[in-house]
């Protein structure tokens, strides 16, 4: 196992690498300089070549990468940012624990609420409850995550007044934020876990349990789930690969100050530096993902194996 | 291992790195942030001044002790840096501007008076202006203020501020002295009329030499100022909170009060969203918000608000690509402007509210504004626009449509940005050239590659607008000198330019006003530009505040505002 792990992340090196090239290259082809987009729209042109050298924008663009490596490989820095002039590990180490957190409570309500209703839905299959869950899980995946945010702020914020609009000085900031990235994943989730879960109830050792007497509890909770989860871990995985590199439409509407709004931020006002590490912030995330949920496959069914 | 027991390893696992990161998003709401910088925080207790955030002794009468407290929170947008060298942010000017001061400001009545100076002379030649400076102000870190601070502000200003949009003002200094310890004298190159504007933005706001080496010079998240507030902390993101600077004296005499502001605290709550916005001034975490157009008649009438009309300063006008043909002709610039209807883009798209329509190159709010000049405006009139494009040879062809003169298709295309507005009026633009037979074509495009492609001379027309709140603003949007830079209509006339460097080397304002006047009237007849609207912004503010004044454009002044208890 321990060899699989080193293999894995000796494999991950090259993948970052190469994102970091596809970021780079894509920068350079997006219309608009940063130079005069920092400089504004009254900048003259010897302000924006006066920029350009700053920023080391008038060197050839392989020369432009080499610095970036050379910078991130011996120094571990991945520059300044053009529009804050703070390192952008900072800008990032400012952000990320919001997002670590928002993306925790979104996977652990999503998962929750999730397989609940996923196995209710396949106790229940073909009855009523059925139904109505799978009904649910459909309204869960339609809302858009924006009107969903705003009709929770009228409700709750507005005429409730239970819960604070904007910002993340408390819990309570958390709730709708969460519950806004949550949903959509639940409702994913939900239907998975009832497939999965119908899947392996039809399984032999199922109907062996059943015949051996046991409660239909530990058949369920015992036998049926733990072999029911795998896809959930691998949607697991998936999602919080995804939510790391931040949410941007739930972070902006609910003013949560986390890496989503900071990637956007950076790609309007063209800071390459920042932009770059946010790519590769999910890029690593993804694959720390990857690597845990393989791992966790292995925990979970005994018969995975990895030589 | 079992199954239950791996499986309760794992829900310990996430608990673990959820309590774990639990704490750095709940910080009281005056703690440092979370991570980054903790100087700024550090910076501003200073441990010499002292600083009693609360003390009855800072307000100048008794009587008005009464009115210090309560909180102002404004919605904002992420300031970049505090660093006013190195930025041209909007979002952080309203901040530092709060923070700093500067030598001058701008009177209500649109002079410059002194701030942190006390007077100044201006030599005979106009080359030279001498400040004397105020004795009584000191910074909030404790260090005085001096005429060594503005040399070595202005001097850093040249070293580090390539972004800021006064550095070529401080460039065109050639010697500055100071003779005595409050004592400032500059000179420069060429008299330059707006140096005063310039020095006025809180872009010159002068620095604390003690407090920047102090901070190795990296001052983005540690200001200090001389400025009625002080930087409390900075949550990124998030938050941005300033305290009263309790020691603060107002030598203005527009404002009643003489000491420190009455409000202690001022929250900049950063929510990048409108509709949020509006929902946190619902709920009371905002105090202040400008409206857009649907929510006006709503908010205007409601008694837990007061609004306010602003001006903004700056236009926004049709453009044409004087360099390409057939826009390098007037006389095909003139015959589309005369298809513009002003009044339907006020009506449609803003409602009758959030704008008015301007027939000259400058606004109302900006100096140099002659109501006289409307004479020359190439006011709507659609039947002169037709008459003008069949003599010009763009005949109706099959479509209704024109065609140019040599039988192709006319389809000029208009270059404008993603914003919601300038999306409606390029529309509704179409739709009135469409009713003249021109078929024009709208491309939107996000304002960072409009930036980069108009200089290139891409487009045919052009929709955007200008802020600058100086009559120079021909100078950067109008001279010979910045085609293909900022003169995005690649526009140059020699008489116009004469007259824009005339405005910008004449101090007398008479003089100069007169030439602006003659500037505007080449302009309008020349019409490179078709100037459109300006917007209006509607400001609604908590009624719990009170005495709160406006300046001659309608820019809110706190300086006398309190809350209301």
């Amino acid at each position: 196992m321990t060899r699989y792990i080193i293999q894995r992340l000796l494999l991950a090196i090259p993948v970052l690498f190469g994102v970091s090239f596809g970021v780079f290259l894509m920068a350079q082809l997006v219309p608009g300089d940063p130079a005069t987009v920092l400089a504004g729209d009254t900048a003259s042109p010897q302000m924006i070549a006066a920029l350009r050298q700053e920023l080391g924008l008038d060197q050839p663009i392989p020369v432009q990468y080499l610095r970036f490596l050379e910078r991130l490989i011996l120094h571990g820095s991945l520059g300044n940012s053009t529009r804050t002039h703070r390192e952008v590990l900072v800008e990032i180490a400012d952000r990320f624990p919001y997002t670590l957190l928002l993306t925790l409570s979104a996977v652990i309500l999503s998962t929750v609420v999730g397989v609940l209703m996923g196995i209710f839905a396949a106790i229940n299959h073909g009855r009523a409850g059925d139904f109505v869950t799978m009904m649910l899980a459909v309204i869960g995946l339609s809302v858009p995550s924006f009107w969903l945010a705003l009709l929770m702020i009228m409700l709750f914020a507005l005429n409730l007044h239970w819960l604070p609009v904007t910002g993340a000085a408390s819990w309570q900031n958390l709730i709708m934020p969460t519950i806004t990235l949550g949903l959509h994943s639940a409702s994913v989730k939900a239907r998975v876990a009832r497939a999965s879960m119908l899947e392996v109830m039809g399984q032999e050792y199922v109907r062996t349990a059943r015949a051996k007497g046991l409660r239909e509890q530990t058949v369920i909770v015992g036998h049926a789930l733990k072999n029911a989860l795998i896809p959930i871990v691998t949607l697991i995985g998936l999602q919080f690969g995804g939510l790391l590199g931040g949410a941007f439409i739930t972070e902006t509407i609910f003013g949560w100050p986390g890496v989503g709004r900071l990637a956007v931020q950076s790609i309007f006002n063209r800071d390459f530096p920042v932009i770059q590490g946010t790519v590769l912030l999910v890029a690593v995330a993804y694959l720390a993902s990857n690597l845990i949920v393989d791992i966790v496959y292995g925990w979970l069914d005994p018969r995975i194996r990895y030589n | 291992m079992s199954y239950p027991v791996r499986l309760s390893l794992i829900v310990l696992f996430v608990l673990i790195l959820v309590s774990a990161c639990a704490p750095a998003p709940t910080p009281a709401p005056t703690a440092a942030p979370p991570t980054a910088a903790p100087k700024p925080t550090e910076a501003t207790k200073p441990t010499s001044a002292p600083v009693a955030t609360t003390a009855p002794t800072a307000a100048p009468k008794p009587t008005e002790v009464s009115k210090v407290g309560g909180v102002l929170t404004s919605p904002a947008n992420d300031p970049d840096t505090l660093d006013l060298h190195q930025t041209s942010n909007p979002d952080s000017y309203v901040v530092f501007g709060l923070i700093y001061e500067t030598l001058v400001t701008e009177a209500p009545d649109g002079s410059y008076v002194g701030l942190l100076a006390e007077s100044y002379d201006i030599s005979a030649d106009n080359k030279t202006i001498t400040f004397k400076l105020r004795k009584d102000v000191k910074y909030t870190d404790g260090s005085p203020f001096n005429a060594e601070a503005v040399k070595f502000t202005f001097e850093r200003l040249l070293r580090v501020g390539a972004k800021s949009p006064i550095q070529s003002t401080i460039k065109n200094i050639e010697a500055m002295e100071t003779p005595d310890e409050f004592t400032f004298k500059m000179t420069m190159k060429s008299p330059y009329a707006p140096i005063f504007h310039d020095l006025a933005t809180s872009y010159a706001g002068i620095l604390s030499p003690a407090a920047v080496k102090a901070a190795n010079d990296n001052i983005g998240r540690a200001a200090i100022g001389t400025g009625p507030y002080t930087l409390k902390s900075w949550q990124t993101g998030q938050l941005i909170v300033l305290e009263r600077n309790a020691n603060y004296k107002n030598p203005l005499k527009h404002f009643d009060n003489k000491g420190a502001p009455y409000i202690q605290e001022r929250r900049f709550k950063i929510i990048p969203e409108y509709a949020t916005q509006l929902a946190a001034l619902e709920a009371g975490e905002i105090d202040y918000l400008g409206l857009q157009s649907q929510d006006v008649a709503k908010y205007t009438k409601d008694a837990r608000f007061k609004a306010f009309d602003s001006l903004t300063t700056g236009l926004t006008y049709l453009g044409f690509d004087t360099k390409k043909p057939p826009f390098d002709n007037p006389k095909v610039r003139q015959a589309l402007a005369y298809a513009v209807n002003k009044n339907e883009i006020i009506q449609v798209v803003f409602e009758n509210t959030l704008a008015k329509a301007t027939c000259c190159p400058l606004p109302p709010s900006i100096q140099g504004y002659d109501e006289k000049l409307k004479q020359f405006e190439l006011a709507y009139d659609p039947e002169k626009s037709k008459k003008a494009l069949d003599d010009l040879g763009y005949k109706v062809g099959a479509n209704k449509m024109r065609t140019t003169p040599d039988g192709k298709p006319f389809q000029p295309a208009i270059y404008t940005t993603t914003s919601n507005t300038h999306g409606k009026v390029s529309t509704l633009l179409q739709a009135q050239f469409q009713a003249v037979g021109v078929d024009m074509q709208v491309k939107q495009m996000e304002s960072g590659a409009l930036l980069a492609l108009t200089p290139k001379a891409e487009h045919d027309l052009y929709l955007n607008g200008y802020s600058w709140n100086e009559p120079d603003m021909f100078s950067l949007f109008l001279s010979c000198e910045r085609v293909q830079a900022s003169n995005r209509v690649l526009y140059c006339n020699q008489d116009l330019e004469k007259l824009i460097v005339a405005g910008r080397t004449t101090l007398d304002q008479t003089k100069r006003m007169q030439i602006y006047a003659d500037a505007q009237k080449i302009t309008m007849q020349e019409a490179p530009w078709q100037p459109l609207y300006m917007t209006v912004s509607k400001i609604v503010v908590s009624a719990k505040f009170q005495g709160i004044k406006t300046d001659r454009t309608g820019g809110l002044l706190w300086h006398d505002a309190y809350f209301a208890k």
